[in-house]
């Protein structure tokens, strides 16, 4: 009987210890570690990019979480299975950034294409700019030359009608003065005292009216003279009288009258001395005065 | 059996508790764990290679913490704390591998930086070309 209760005690005792006991209780830490991990896995980008170590980080967690008396023990698994939960996510950023590596060669090397294009298109459209500047100079130049041909054509003709004009002053005799060009016609184109032109006498006349009719800006002064023999009024008419003479066969020949004047100057202005013969022959003159091509000159 | 006196009777019982309680303790001093060989060897060659990729500069406190665990646990080997040590030494290698994957993770993305600050240099100039043409 006495066997028997302690036996019962005894029993009662161990079930009692057993029942007090708490549930066993996961080591400190343990859930933290976990915590970790689980948020690696569920994180969409990192979870499936390093399998391995995730794995191994799954047992090292798994142990960790088994309730352990050691506390050292406990503690030590916890920090192994922290440490590993670490290295997996290291290693799944590791493996992302590579890929994501990829992607980014390809923007480097588009961006680079493009670059390159861009300058190609640049090249091409300064070539383009630099070729129509060309042809543009090319049609200044060939302007400029059809200019300077024609600048020449020009001048040679100007030359030309310089020369044309200076033979023909030289054929007609003119005498360039202050006042003009002036062309003496001697008196031979007269009969004594009379003022009807001599014909067969006028060459120089046709030649003088040739030439205002080539230069039609000249205009001309026709001024008679006598030398001094007889009296100053009959002279100054007879001075007049052949002016106008040289001046009506002139408009004859074509020249317009309104660029003629004629007038007499009598015994004025002798060239010679009256005394000879000679001298008196000189001064039985009629003078025409042509214009400078300005209009200078010409008589006044 | 007479013939023994009862001083030499007393010493000879005395002896025969006295041999197994010897042969007790012996058997306990010779049941002192080995030295964790393995895991040290294992550390060491763990914070090797973490120096070899230059986790020096890229997970410093990782590699550092890895040189103090492997430390500690040779001093616990010499304290005759077998188990401790290679805890320890275990740890000391687990800190060593977090810092050879903390490296490879900054180099990655320190490479990647590069890449996209290139590109955007390149674009950038691209748009200044394009606008001093115009």
């Amino acid at each position: 009987m006495n066997t028997h209760y302690s036996m019962i005690a005894a029993a009662v005792a161990a079930a009692l210890a057993l029942g007090c006991a708490s549930t066993p209780k996961q080591p400190a830490g343990s859930e933290q570690v976990r915590a970790k991990l689980t948020a690696l896995q569920n994180d969409p980008a990192l979870a499936t990019q390093a399998p391995v170590a995730t794995k191994d980080a799954e047992l090292a967690v798994k142990q960790a979480e088994i309730a352990q008396p050691d506390v050292a023990l406990a503690a030590h698994r916890v920090y192994i299975a922290d440490r590993k939960v670490d290295t997996a996510k290291a290693q799944a950023e590791t493996k992302m950034a590579e890929m994501q590596r990829t992607a980014l060669n390809k923007q480097s090397e588009k961006a680079r294409l493009d670059a390159r294009t861009r300058e190609a298109d640049l090249a091409k459209s300064d070539a383009l700019v630099a070729r129509a500047e060309a042809a543009e100079q090319k049609v200044a130049v060939t302007q400029a030359r059809s200019d300077a041909d024609a600048a020449l054509l020009a001048a040679n003709a100007s030359r030309q009608e310089a020369e044309d004009l200076q033979r023909q002053l030289e054929v007609l005799q003119a005498k360039p003065t202050d006042r003009g060009l002036v062309l003496t016609l001697g008196d031979t184109l007269f009969a004594t005292g009379k003022s009807e032109l001599k014909s067969g006498a006028t060459v120089n006349l046709d030649r003088l009216g040739d030439f205002l009719s080539e230069y039609p800006d000249r205009t001309a002064a026709i001024e008679g003279f006598t030398d001094s023999i007889g009296s100053e009024e009959s002279n100054q008419s007879l001075s007049e009288r052949r002016a106008d003479s040289v001046k009506r066969y002139l408009v004859a020949r074509g020249v317009k009258s309104d660029r003629l004047r004629s007038t007499g100057r009598g015994e004025n202005a002798p060239v010679a001395d009256n005394e000879s013969p000679s001298g008196r022959q000189q001064n039985r003159r009629v003078e025409v005065i042509i214009s400078q091509a300005n209009g200078a000159g010409g008589g006044k | 059996m007479y013939s023994l006196s009862k001083s030499a009777r007393v010493s000879r019982s005395r002896l025969r508790i006295a041999v197994p309680v010897v042969l007790l303790f012996t058997a306990a001093c010779a049941s002192t764990p080995p030295i964790p060989s393995a895991s040290l060897q294992a550390a060491q060659q763990s914070i090797a290679n973490a120096e070899r990729v230059e986790a020096g500069t890229h997970a410093p406190a990782q590699l550092g913490e890895a040189r103090n665990k492997l430390s500690a646990a040779q001093r616990a080997v010499d304290e005759e704390k077998m188990i401790v040590a290679g805890w320890l030494a275990d740890e000391a290698r687990a800190d060593a591998e977090l810092a050879v994957a903390t490296t490879s993770a900054a180099k990655a993305n320190a490479v990647n930086a590069d890449m996209k600050r290139s590109t955007a240099t390149l674009v950038e100039e691209m748009q200044r070309k394009t606008g001093d043409s115009r």
